[in-house]
Formats: C-alpha cells, sequence, structure tokens
C-alpha cells in the first residue's frame, strides 16, 4: 500500500517539473493545426506539412544536430584527453584540473560574444595574422564566423562545454577508475590492456549522459546560434524566432510547427539519456 | 625514462594550451571593454575610454542587481522543488524511475527558445509575462528540473540511515528535515543552488519570451548591445556575468580541493 | 479631454517604450537627453524595450490573443508596414496625434511627413524624424565611388567580395531603392500596389541581383544580420560599403569613433529613399496618456534640435521651420552642419518617397525565399 503510494507520488513530482513544458508542447501542437495561437486558420493538418516539407526546416535541424554533434565530440575528446593527461595530484595537475574548470559558468552569450571578437574575420586572430604578415586582409582570414558551415559556432561551444565534460571525466577517473583498474592490474592485465578494456569503456559510459546533455544544450541554443551562424542555413532555433517574428501572421503558425521539431528533437534526447544513465550505472 | 621526459613536456604543451584557453576570451573581452576606436589591423586599441564601465551606475548596474535577485530567487525555488522531487523519484524503482527521471529532464533538454514559445501565451493570460516574478517562474522550469535530476542523484547516493534514528527518538517529520537531513546535505544543497543560480543568470531566451524585454536582465542587456554593435558596452556586460560566477567556482575548488562539485 | 489633464494624469508614471535599440546615437539621445528631461519636468519614468517593427507587432498581437489589458507597451517606434499591420489589425489606440500642442508645428505640406508609405497617419502616429537612405564609403580606400546604380554593378563585379547589404530593414530600403531604379522611377510604383508592376520589377530585381551575387561578399552566400553588423564589417575594412537609412549617421558614427574618420555619405543619382518615422501607442497602453506627453516632448522644438545636432544624432526634423516662434526659428537655422554631410539641394533632388508597403513586405518575404534560402 505505502509503496503503491510512493510510486504515485514519485510520478506525480516528475509529471508536475515536466507540466510547463508539456503543456507547451499540447499548445503548440494546438497552434500548429490551427486551433490555437496567432494567425489560427481553422483546423488542419496543412500548416505542419507545409513546414515539413519545407526543406529549410530540415536544412535548419541537419544544421543544428550535425554542428551539436561537432561540438561535442571536440568537447568530448579534449576531456578525456585532459583527463588522462592529468590524473595525478601534484600542483601541475591540480593546476590543469583548475584551469579546465574554472570557464564552466560562462554563458553561451558570453562565449559567443567572445567567439565574434576572436574569430571573425577582422577579429583578434585576424589582427595577429595581419601582423606577423601571414594575410594581407580580412578576406584571406579563414571565414568562420557567419559562415554555412558554422565553424566558428562549432569551436566556441566546443570550447565552452569543454569543462563540464572534463570535470566530469576527472570525477570518473578519481572515484570509478582506480578500484577498477586496480582490480583489472591483479588480474594479470597489461597496463596497455588495462586502459583499452578497463578505462575507456568504464569513461565512455561514465561520460555518456553528460555527452548527451551537451549535445542537447547545444542543438537548442538561441543566442550563440544568432550571433554566430550565418544567414542560410540557420539554426533550428533561430528559424523558429524568426517564424515567430513574421509579419505575416498567417506565417506565424510555421514557429509553432518548428517548435514541436524542437521539441521532438529533446524528447528523442531524454529518453537516450535515460537509457544512457542506466547503462553507465550498470557499468559502474 | 625518455618516454617519461616527453610526457612531461607534452603535459607543459597541454598546461599552457589551457592556460591560452582559459584566459584568452578574458584579455579579449577586457581590452574591448575599455577600448575607444579600435580598426582593423589594429592589435592593440588607438585610444581608451571608460564609459562602459561608467555604465555600472547605470543600465548595467541596474541590470546585475536584476539579474542577481532573478537568479536567487530561482535557485531557491529550484531546490524548493527539486528536493522533494528528486527524493520522491528516488524512492521508486524499476520503469516506474526512468519515466519519471525522463520527465523530469525535459524542461532541461528541451529548447528553451520552444520552451518560451509555448508558455508566452500563459504567461500573458495570468498576467505574469513582462514581471520579475514571471521571470523567476520561467527561469525555474528548466531549473527545477536539472534540480530535480541533482537531488535524484544525491538521495540514490546518501545513506538516509540517520533519519531513522532521528525519528526513533521521537522527532517528527519536520523537525527531522530541518536538524537531520536538510544540514547533513549542506554541501549537496548549496551546489543544488548554484545549479539553478547559474540556469538563470545566463537565460536568454525564456527572458526574451517571457519578460517581454521590460525584464532587463544582465544578459538582455548584452544581447541589445550586441545587437546595436555597442561592442564595448557588451564586453564590459560580457564580464560582468562571468567574472562573479567564476570566483566562487575557482574559490570551492581551491577550498575543497576536489574537483567534482557539479554532478548533473 | 484637455490637454492638461492629460499631462496631470499622466505625471509621475512609467512609459514603456517598445523601439528599435539598433544604434548607439539613437540610444544615447533616448537616455541621456529624453529620458531625464521627461523625469524633470513630468516626473515621467520613461523605460525603453529593444524591439523593432515585426516584433512590436508580434508582441501585441499575443497579447491580445490572451486577453492581456492592460499591457504592458505604451508608445511605439514605428513607420510603414508596421504601421500598415498594426492598423489593420486594430491594435493601435487613436487618434490622438492632432491633439499634441507641439502638432500645430508639424511640416505637414511636407509629402513625407504627411504620409507614411502613402498612408495618412489620421491621428494613429505623430511623427518624430525624417531621413534619407544613404551608402558610405571611405574616401580613403575608395577615393572614385561609383554614383549610380549602373556603377555601382560594374564597381561590385570589379571589387569581388568588397560589398553586401544586410538581411534587415536597412538592407531592404537598399533593395527597394534599387528597384525603382530599374524600373525607371518610383513613378510605377505609385498609388497603391499593384501586382503586375511588383511582378515585373521584382523579376528584374532578382536577376540584378543574381548577376551581381557571385561577386558580394561571402559569394552572396552569406548576409549580415542587421545594419550594425554591415557598419562593423565596414569600419574593419572587411567590405567597402555599408549603408543607413539616415543619410547623416556617417556624420554622427565618425565624431563617436564607431566608423573611420574617412567615412562618408554617398546618394545614388537614380535616386534614394526618404521617409519619416513616427510614434504610435498601443491599442492597450496602461498609460496612453503618459505616451502622449512622451510624443509631444518628442516633438517640442527642443527636442527636435538636439536630435538634429550632429553630434547627436543627426536626425531631421518633422517641423516646419516657418512655423515655429522666432527663437526657435533663430536655433534652427543656425544649426551647424557638418562639413562631410551631403548639402541639402542634393539630398531632395535625389529623394523619392516610400510607397505602399505591400511592396516592402512581398519583397522581403521573396528575397528570404529566392536570394537568401536559394542557395545550393
Amino acid at each position: 500500500m505505502r509503496a503503491r503510494g510512493r510510486a504515485t507520488i514519485g510520478l506525480v513530482a516528475g509529471g508536475l517539473v515536466a507540466a510547463p513544458v508539456l503543456i507547451g508542447i499540447a499548445y503548440a501542437g494546438l497552434a500548429a493545426v490551427g486551433l490555437a495561437g496567432v494567425g489560427r486558420a481553422g483546423a488542419g493538418g496543412g500548416r505542419v506539412f507545409r513546414v515539413l516539407g519545407d526543406p529549410e526546416s530540415w536544412e535548419a535541424v541537419w544544421w543544428s544536430v550535425r554542428t551539436a554533434a561537432a561540438a561535442t565530440a571536440i568537447a568530448a575528446v579534449a576531456a578525456v584527453g585532459v583527463g588522462l593527461a592529468f590524473r595525478g595530484q601534484a600542483r601541475g595537475h591540480r593546476a590543469a584540473h583548475l584551469l579546465s574548470v574554472l570557464p564552466l559558468p560562462i554563458p553561451h552569450l558570453v562565449a559567443a560574444a567572445a567567439g565574434v571578437l576572436l574569430l571573425s574575420q577582422s577579429g583578434v586572430l585576424a589582427r595577429l595574422a595581419y601582423a606577423v604578415g601571414l594575410i594581407n586582409g580580412p578576406a584571406q582570414m579563414p571565414l568562420v564566423v557567419g559562415d554555412p558551415a558554422g565553424v566558428g559556432f562549432v569551436l566556441t561551444l566546443a570550447w565552452k562545454e569543454f569543462p563540464f565534460l572534463a570535470l566530469v571525466t576527472f570525477s570518473l577517473l578519481a572515484t570509478r577508475g582506480p578500484a577498477m583498474e586496480e582490480a583489472a592490474r591483479t588480474l594479470g592485465a597489461t597496463p596497455r590492456q588495462t586502459f583499452r578494456r578497463v578505462t575507456m569503456p568504464m569513461l565512455s559510459r561514465g561520460l555518456l549522459p553528460a555527452i548527451i546533455v551537451v549535445f542537447i544544450v547545444i542543438a537548442g541554443s538561441y543566442e550563440a546560434g544568432a550571433l554566430l551562424s550565418g544567414s542560410h542555413p540557420q539554426p533550428l532555433p533561430v528559424l523558429t524566432y524568426e517564424r515567430y517574428l513574421d509579419v505575416d501572421l498567417s506565417r506565424r503558425g510555421d514557429a509553432y510547427a518548428l517548435t514541436l521539431l524542437g521539441l521532438v528533437i529533446g524528447v528523442t534526447a531524454v529518453a537516450l539519456h535515460e537509457w544512457a544513465r542506466a547503462w553507465s550505472d550498470d557499468g559502474g | 625514462m625518455g618516454v617519461s621526459r616527453a610526457n612531461a613536456a607534452s603535459r607543459a604543451v597541454l598546461l599552457a594550451a589551457l592556460t591560452v584557453s582559459a584566459g584568452t576570451p578574458f584579455v579579449v573581452l577586457g581590452v574591448t571593454s575599455a577600448a575607444g576606436s579600435w580598426f582593423f589591423p589594429a592589435v592593440w586599441p588607438a585610444s581608451w575610454t571608460g564609459d562602459a564601465w561608467a555604465l555600472l551606475a547605470g543600465s548595467l548596474g541596474s541590470a546585475t542587481w536584476a539579474s542577481t535577485a532573478i537568479a536567487t530567487s530561482t535557485a531557491a525555488l529550484s531546490c524548493l522543488v527539486g528536493w522533494p522531487t528528486g527524493r520522491a523519484i528516488a524512492a521508486l524503482s524499476g520503469w516506474r524511475r526512468h519515466l519519471a527521471a525522463a520527465l523530469a529532464f525535459l524542461p532541461v533538454a528541451a529548447p528553451a527558445i520552444a520552451v518560451g514559445i509555448g508558455a508566452q501565451y500563459f504567461f500573458l493570460r495570468v498576467g505574469l509575462a513582462g514581471t520579475w516574478a514571471g521571470v523567476v517562474l520561467a527561469h525555474a522550469i528548466p531549473a527545477s528540473g536539472l534540480a530535480s535530476l541533482y537531488f535524484l542523484s544525491v538521495f540514490l547516493t546518501v545513506d538516509l540511515r540517520m533519519e531513522d534514528e532521528a525519528r526513533s527518538l521521537g522527532a517528527g517529520p519536520w523537525l527531522v528535515l530541518a536538524r537531520v537531513t536538510v544540514p547533513a546535505l549542506r554541501r549537496q544543497v548549496a551546489e543544488a543552488a548554484a545549479l539553478g543560480f547559474l540556469v538563470s543568470w545566463s537565460q536568454v531566451p525564456l527572458t526574451l519570451l517571457v519578460g517581454g524585454g521590460t525584464v532587463r536582465t544582465l544578459p538582455i542587456q548584452v544581447f541589445s548591445y550586441l545587437h546595436a554593435g555597442e561592442e564595448r558596452y557588451a564586453a564590459a556586460g560580457a564580464l560582468l556575468l562571468v567574472v562573479p560566477p567564476m570566483l566562487v567556482l575557482g574559490a570551492a575548488v581551491f577550498a575543497t580541493g576536489r574537483t567534482e562539485v557539479v554532478t548533473a | 479631454m484637455p490637454w492638461d489633464s492629460v499631462v496631470a494624469r499622466a505625471h509621475a508614471t512609467t512609459v514603456t517604450w517598445l523601439m528599435w535599440r539598433g544604434d548607439p546615437s539613437v540610444n544615447a539621445y533616448v537616455d541621456s537627453w529624453v529620458a531625464p528631461r521627461l523625469k524633470y519636468e513630468y516626473n515621467i519614468t520613461l523605460r525603453t524595450v529593444d524591439a523593432e517593427g515585426p516584433a512590436i507587432l508580434n508582441a501585441l498581437v499575443v497579447e491580445r490573443e490572451a486577453g492581456h489589458t492592460p499591457g504592458s507597451a505604451d508608445l511605439l517606434w514605428i513607420n510603414g508596414e508596421t504601421f500598415a499591420n498594426l492598423r489593420q489589425e486594430g491594435l493601435l489606440f487613436g487618434p490622438w496625434a492632432g491633439r499634441l500642442p507641439n502638432a500645430a508645428y508639424v511640416d505637414s505640406a511636407s509629402p513625407i511627413v504627411a504620409r507614411d508609405f502613402e498612408q495618412r497617419p489620421n491621428g494613429y502616429e505623430s511623427p518624430w524624424g525624417r531621413v534619407q537612405f544613404a551608402l558610405i564609403y571611405d574616401m580613403a580606400r575608395t577615393p572614385h565611388p561609383p554614383r549610380t546604380v549602373a556603377e555601382l554593378r560594374q564597381w561590385i563585379l570589379a571589387h569581388p567580395g568588397r560589398f553586401t547589404y544586410d538581411q534587415s530593414f536597412t538592407g531592404m530600403t537598399f533593395l527597394k531603392t534599387l528597384m525603382y531604379a530599374l524600373e525607371g522611377g518610383v513613378a510605377p510604383f505609385e498609388g497603391g500596389f499593384h501586382e503586375a508592376v511588383y511582378d515585373s520589377a521584382s523579376a528584374r530585381l532578382f536577376s540584378w541581383l543574381r548577376a551581381v551575387g557571385p561577386a558580394l561578399w561571402h559569394d552572396g552566400r552569406d548576409y549580415p544580420r542587421d545594419v550594425a553588423a554591415l557598419q562593423r564589417m565596414f569600419a574593419n575594412d572587411e567590405v567597402d560599403f555599408a549603408m543607413s537609412d539616415n543619410q547623416n549617421d556617417v556624420v554622427t558614427k565618425v565624431r563617436q569613433g564607431i566608423l573611420p574618420a574617412t567615412a562618408r555619405p554617398l546618394l545614388l543619382r537614380d535616386g534614394t529613399i526618404a521617409n519619416a518615422h513616427y510614434v504610435g501607442i498601443a491599442f492597450n497602453a496602461p498609460n496612453p496618456a503618459g505616451a502622449m506627453v512622451v510624443a509631444n516632448v518628442l516633438l517640442s522644438p527642443a527636442a527636435q534640435l538636439e536630435k538634429q545636432e550632429p553630434a547627436v544624432w543627426d536626425d531631421g526634423t518633422v517641423l516646419a521651420i516657418g512655423k515655429l516662434p522666432a527663437e526657435w526659428r533663430a536655433r534652427f537655422e543656425a544649426l551647424g552642419r557638418d562639413p562631410h554631410a551631403l548639402s541639402p539641394d542634393s539630398l531632395a533632388k535625389y529623394a523619392r518617397p516610400e510607397v505602399n508597403p505591400r511592396y516592402q513586405e512581398r519583397l522581403e518575404a521573396d528575397w528570404r525565399r529566392l536570394v537568401r534560402d536559394a542557395q545550393p
């Protein structure tokens, strides 16, 4: 009896925390089929199909997914590399930990602003390159801010999310690492085998939930996209907001359909994250 | 021997790279915040001005105050929601726990612009749009989800048998909470509050949509300056956004000598 | 309600003003000249909110849908298509503009002030300033700039990667200027929206843009997000031209150190668009009386004179100097002209009016679809 009551409370509590988003999904869903929201024109799935049939929507989704994946991968590789290089407690190692983790509280907005100042074709790097004679003018500087590929976006967000993944890596190596590695060695594994069979799998399992969090945070970032992306294709959050502000009120509903698309990506990530957490705990 | 020397050298290079990586943005923002005319290809500004920092007495100062108040309230609110939610979810098992945890994670994973567009109508409806309270509530949507997940991991790992002991001595549930559980988890509560504070402190889209521009937090002010091409002001605001939380984090890492400050 | 009671009602209130905050000169004028005076003279607290045309329309539409009354905004900085949309949706309070005491000085004989994109304001908006579109170039970098649309095309093709326009309203004004020129003048566009005229003119415009596209900045694959971004690129030698809706913008920004000292304005001889900008009041404004007092202050000779100072904003007055009391007339006539500013004669000679806002709306949507988003 008591257990059943507890089961209900936990689910209700989770549901309450999710409620604002669930209501938002329902509202966006109604608005997307024309039953609510600005510019509603009566029920009909036409708008959803129009948005789903518009290559621009998918270009935006692909841009966001692709850049988020690249930035996450770079940040994860860097975090694991730094984590493995500085496993000790010596002064230099502690300094490396501090330097890695320190930029953790930097908002996306600030990272993006710094990214523009540093990486644009007339930014600080371009000026240094000009000063030492590497380039003759801004046009010769590789284009990374406002470029269709989103190189500057990827670099900036990889830099921004590196501290979080580094933090998790340090913590995994300090807590789960030693015991498992010790056990492997007593069973006769060579250092190389221990690294390949124990340390790396332990890290990848342990890091996966954090990696999914980082991916979804980057894919959903509005302000960094607005400052660093090009005008085409646009990141999904930026395209969504542009549609939301369209002067043609009948296009406003497209924003709700795009909102749903963003939420679908979010829900997928939630499912993956939950699965990864379970898997990660099993492995730990 | 040769290997370890090579390792030491590569570590030194890596350490230098980390220093540059952590420091460069601050140098660039710091110089920009005080630069007068600074056109390509000048590596260094031709003139300096303190007018951006003078805004501490004006727009940047009031935005810092607004952000501090809103982020502190969000932190408190998200702990109040996250603690019981995390604890209730921790009491579950099997698919129920997975489902409840997934629900709590949803507000964290949903793109803020999507959450904001979905929520704007309701905040307007109940008269909370454009108010500080409304912005706090909006920020609390993702912050509470994060705090719930955080407390879930806390309650899955900590040993709460001391509660039973206190109860066996006749203490009521509120007394146990106030005198035993919360004091024992002080560090975890502080970390959860720090997470909630940061979610709110760096939020842009939800403030934009629910605050309607009338609630001027520091990120909104910085975003607005960037939009106007007022880089000097934006850089000063950006530094205000990062320096205080970094000092707190640095102090925490330094004081504890630990690195697992956050384990979301 | 007599004006005195409007003022009495506005005393010690807060006025929220949705305005484009995308220009440092404008922001400085509003924050450090207008706001303190309102506080001092009427004890009105001015709160500005960053929002331009589409965002203003969106804010009011969503508020109406949610039944949010009173709303959150009082005064709105608008013109053209935003005014048309707000009027059409019934989102403006009014008529009120004729009741402002300072409305008596307005240059109502000027077609640019009296017609907002061919629409009569009818008291639903009060004029605030008038400007004329100009390109910006650097005389040190480009000693012989192009003077006509045809020359501009040759210049772009001869200097690949050194020209672009922004995707916000200034860039759209530039495209409209081109569209007039390619169609041989503004005449065919006047007197309402004509589908056939738009079709042929826009086809010509887009083929012009396609021809120069590969020679634009980033091969025409990307466009700066707004005019501030374009001006930043110009100042830092990424491109050789910037633009502004205000012909005097360059003068002010050189003085402020935002643009290099050798930057100059440039009028294309095919004509450039002149228009006025206005303030309106939201249908659900919590403080319409306060908004009217602010609009009246904005229209006062003192405020209009300050606004026209080259060191401040250099935004043209909407007042008829001849209607002003002698003292103010003298001060306007004594207003310093920056030696780098364009002469009033050439400005008047090349000025072209705005046309029906539908042209702009269609052009913007089609440009996004056919130019910006039509990339491989």
